[in-house]
């Protein structure tokens, strides 16, 4: 897979794609592999963010997909093939969305379950993660079931967790990147203003 | 309070400058995307650390508002900066003896000079500007560069610089649909000597310089992708092996966490005003491990570098 497939994939993940990143997705998804299997990876770990549920998520992608934005297309060209061209139409978010919610399979799920998930729903319902994360909202994961493969169904106990400790994080390292950004960017000192609590 | 570090560049930084003499006329022919007269300011801004200067600066993000004094003083060949909170939290960041002809990763890439007629556009095959009379701020007269993002991994600007001596008075960054995620400017502003201090103070941060900076874990991983134009800042990693890279404008580090056990793969992200921090719980070669991207980035930026961490053996 190209990186500028990659980087596609991944426009199209948070909906900064535009048209022709999104068609070029979807021409080569049924055929590449190894693109299917990123768009599976972006997607899980999206998916926790979003609070969305992996087993609630619908597979079959490309045939319909590509038809509905073949269709986006005609009627985008019929009516200005010039506005099309420097204004993404608003339709063209619709398909995107449609795209973005296609993809996974049981087979590519049961990769997930393989990667010892299991311990960390265990370790989450425990009340502490790994990383030393206190699970204070009381929430609990859940095993969901797939087929015979039992999957891992992501819920909001990680999510939230995955927030809060991207919250912690920043507040943990804000200074050591304002001391950098402090003489890589125009401002000066300002960057310090980003942090929280200056320490010593 | 922290010991006080003295400053010192590294070598190739020394080096740089000697290849970056100011008063070299661009020659937009090498880069027909470029505007000669932005880079211009480009490089006068980047040099404003040369005068000595104080007044009082405000930051927005969201509902928001901090003050803070700055004062930047010249003694001999060296400058000292000094910012300090006048809202929240009583701290006071200091710099103190920090070279002048010591030239960072962020200024050097904004200084084009000779390599833009050796055809390296720079920062100019990444953003577009656009340069206008500008508003009155803080009393002085401002030119206005928008600046405008040529892909989506960074944010967009809208600066205002002092049309005499180039310093950067105002600032606002833009997210998509033009929306301003933070803002800052000059309220006042003195040239001169510096001013007297004022504002209670209970903690003093002695700011770093990369040369002092130890590296705490090993530097064993890597990062595979960087979006275009972006380089690493000088100096060892610093803590959890820690790198930063800029563009010039902005900048991002990234850290990585070995954790003891599994965690259940996965992304958060929190935003404040400019600033992105995107964490992502994942297996790298067997080992899980918690990466955190933080910067002045859109999410989608830190979430490819984020992507892209590997062990190098």
């Amino acid at each position: 897979m190209s990186e500028r497939m990659r980087e596609s994939l991944s426009a199209l993940m948070d909906g900064e794609a535009d048209e022709l990143e999104l068609e070029r997705v979807l021409r080569q998804i049924g055929d590449d592999a190894e693109l299917r299997q990123t768009w599976v990876r972006y997607h899980a770990v999206h998916a926790v963010s979003s609070g969305q549920q992996l087993s609630s998520l619908s597979l079959d992608i490309s045939a319909q997909v590509r038809a509905a934005v073949a269709a986006e297309n005609q009627v985008g060209q019929a009516a200005s093939r010039w506005q099309s061209l420097w204004r993404p139409a608003a339709s063209f978010a619709v398909a995107a969305s449609v795209a973005a919610t296609v993809v996974l399979g049981g087979q590519q799920l049961s990769q997930f379950s393989a990667s010892g998930d299991s311990t960390a729903d265990s370790a989450l319902a425990a009340g502490v993660s790994p990383v030393g994360l206190v699970n204070s909202l009381g929430a609990t994961s859940v095993q969901a079931s797939y087929g015979t493969q039992s999957v891992p169904s992501l819920q909001p106990a990680s999510r939230t967790a995955y927030r809060e400790l991207a919250r912690q994080r920043m507040q943990q390292f804000s200074q050591e990147h304002a001391e950098q950004a402090a003489l890589n960017t125009p401002q000066g000192l300002l960057p310090f203003a980003r942090v929280h609590t200056i320490q010593e | 309070m922290a010991a006080l570090i003295k400053p010192a560049c590294l070598p190739r930084l020394l080096l740089a400058v000697v290849a970056s003499v100011p008063g070299i006329v661009l020659a937009a022919s090498s880069c027909p995307k470029a505007d000669p007269e932005a880079l211009q300011w480009l490089d006068k801004m980047s040099r404003s650390a040369h005068t000595a200067y104080h007044g009082v600066v405000t930051l927005q993000r969201g509902e928001d508002m901090q003050v803070m004094q700055i004062s930047h003083s010249i003694t001999g060949d060296s400058s000292s900066e000094q910012l300090t909170k006048l809202t929240g939290q009583g701290a006071q960041v200091v710099r103190q003896g920090h070279p002048l002809n010591c030239l960072h990763t962020g200024h050097r890439l904004l200084q084009l000079g000779a390599s833009m007629d050796a055809g390296d556009c720079g920062v100019s095959r990444y953003y577009r500007f656009q340069v206008a009379p500008g508003e009155r701020i803080a009393g002085r007269r401002a030119v206005s560069i928008l600046v405008e993002p040529r892909d989506m991994y960074r944010y967009g600007y809208s600066m205002e610089l002092d049309q005499e001596t180039g310093l950067l008075l105002k600032s606002s960054t833009l997210g998509r649909g033009d929306l301003v995620l933070e803002r800052f400017q000059f309220a006042n502003l003195s040239y001169g000597a510096p001013m007297p201090s004022s504002g209670e103070v209970e903690v003093v941060h002695e700011a770093n310089h990369p040369a002092s900076t130890t590296t705490d874990i090993s530097a064993a991983w890597t990062i595979g992708w960087l979006p275009r134009g972006f380089e690493a800042t000088e100096g060892a990693p610093g803590l959890l092996g820690r790198r930063t890279y800029t563009d010039g404008l902005a900048a991002f580090s990234v850290f990585l966490e070995p954790l003891s056990r599994e965690i259940k793969p996965g992304e958060g992200i929190a935003r404040e005003g400019s600033t992105t921090s995107y964490t992502r719980g994942l297996s790298l070669g067997g080992q899980p491990v918690l990466v955190t991207v933080i910067g002045e980035v859109p999410v989608n930026t830190a979430r490819m570098v984020a992507d892209s961490v590997r062990w190098t053996q």
